[in-house]
């Protein structure tokens, strides 16, 4: 009988992945559907940010909603309130979602017509940054009282994101956060990520983001 | 929990490539795992045998290499280990670094015939 011998693989476990995220990004581009991919840890503001996000623009443009909690639909139901379309994902106790679960997600949302999904993704900041999902872009909050040393304890989160938004700065007297020393952090990780300080319970801030995805938006509607 | 999806991923990667290649017995299968990966080499192990189970890769034995989530020091040059060292440079205290490695997860190679 022959020996065994050793076959040399070298092959990425999340390729595949990667090749189906690819190939969403493409038919959303085609399709002129603007995904974005929220992440955050669990209670930095994703669904206040998105309750803010949906009464700013929704005069604008026909907004979707991705709800991807593990195994609660309260903030779906939040969003359901204001009359937006959403939908909650059912990751059956995944901690991230991937491009095929977005896909799914997607599908079942229906996005006929819309021009803006925002995706809730799980709240983590570990595995939800390997895991591309297919979205147009990438964003992230950061709360204050989660400090300002975050990029250092997770740098590969904070260096594939497109836009970092710096949330709570309503409780920053509170808190021992340095907003200019975060920014050297992060953009020595990422030197093209765009950093916006926002407080989702005040809307300090908010002008800002809404007008960057307003350029976002018209962007993908244009290209 | 994310490792079960994962792990079948490797498995039908390893599957196709078996099949790609002639490969008639799998004895072994080497996986490299970054340090700053967020799979837990533990949980990739606990869940491997339901992920092979009834496949052609049922008996085959798996090992884990790890790979050192490493950064080169932006101001004294140093590489060193970014989880033992609380992100800063263990020799000059700087935070300027660029990470070397730590993020992969890999299929590394199979021992077979
Ligand atoms: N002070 C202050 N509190 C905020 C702000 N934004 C959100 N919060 C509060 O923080 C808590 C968590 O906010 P959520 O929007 O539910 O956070 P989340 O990221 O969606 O949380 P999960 O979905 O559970 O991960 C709530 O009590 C919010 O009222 C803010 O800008 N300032
Ligand atoms: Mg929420
Ligand atoms: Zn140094």
């Amino acid at each position: 009988m022959d020996a065994f011998k050793i076959l040399e693989i070298k092959k990425s476990v999340y390729e595949g992945n990667d090749a189906r995220a690819k190939s969403l990004r493409a038919e959303l581009g085609r399709d002129k559907v603007f995904l974005l991919n929220l992440m955050s840890s669990p209670g930095s503001g994703k669904t206040t940010t998105i309750l803010r996000t949906i009464e700013a623009l929704e005069a604008e443009m026909r907004i979707g909603i991705l709800e991807a909690d593990i195994d609660s639909d309260v903030d779906a139901r939040a969003v359901a309130k204001t009359g937006t379309r959403v939908i909650q994902l059912h990751s059956g106790g995944m901690c991230h979602l991937d491009a095929e679960m977005t896909r799914q997600g997607l599908a079942g949302l229906g996005t006929e017509g819309i021009d803006l999904v925002i995706l809730e993704n799980i709240g983590n900041l570990i595995c939800t940054a390997e895991f591309d999902t297919g979205a147009t872009k990438n964003a992230m909050i950061l709360s204050v009282p989660e400090g300002d040393d975050k990029p250092l304890k997770y740098p590969v989160m904070f260096s594939m994101v497109d836009v970092l938004l710096v949330n709570k700065i309503d409780a920053m007297e509170f808190f021992d956060f340095d907003l200019e020393a975060l920014r050297e952090r992060v953009l020595r990780l990422n030197p093209k990520v765009r950093i916006i300080p926002i407080s989702a319970k005040t809307g300090e801030g908010m002008d800002q983001w809404a007008d960057w995805m307003r350029a976002a938006v018209r962007h993908c509607k244009e290209s | 929990m994310h490792e079960l999806g994962v792990v079948i991923e490797v498995v039908r990667t390893v599957l196709d490539f078996a099949e790609r290649n002639g490969v008639t017995r799998i004895e072994t299968v080497v996986l490299q795992m970054g340090e700053l990966s967020s799979m837990v080499p533990k949980y990739i192990e606990d869940c491997y045998p339901a992920a092979v189970y009834g496949t052609k890769m049922q008996d085959t034995t798996l090992r884990i290499e790890i790979l050192p989530g490493n950064a080169l020091c932006g101001a004294c040059g140093k590489v060193f280990n970014l989880l033992r060292n609380a992100g800063g440079c263990p020799a000059c205290g700087s935070e300027e670094w660029e990470l070397l490695g730590g993020k992969e997860f890999m299929i590394k190679e199979i021992a077979a015939r």
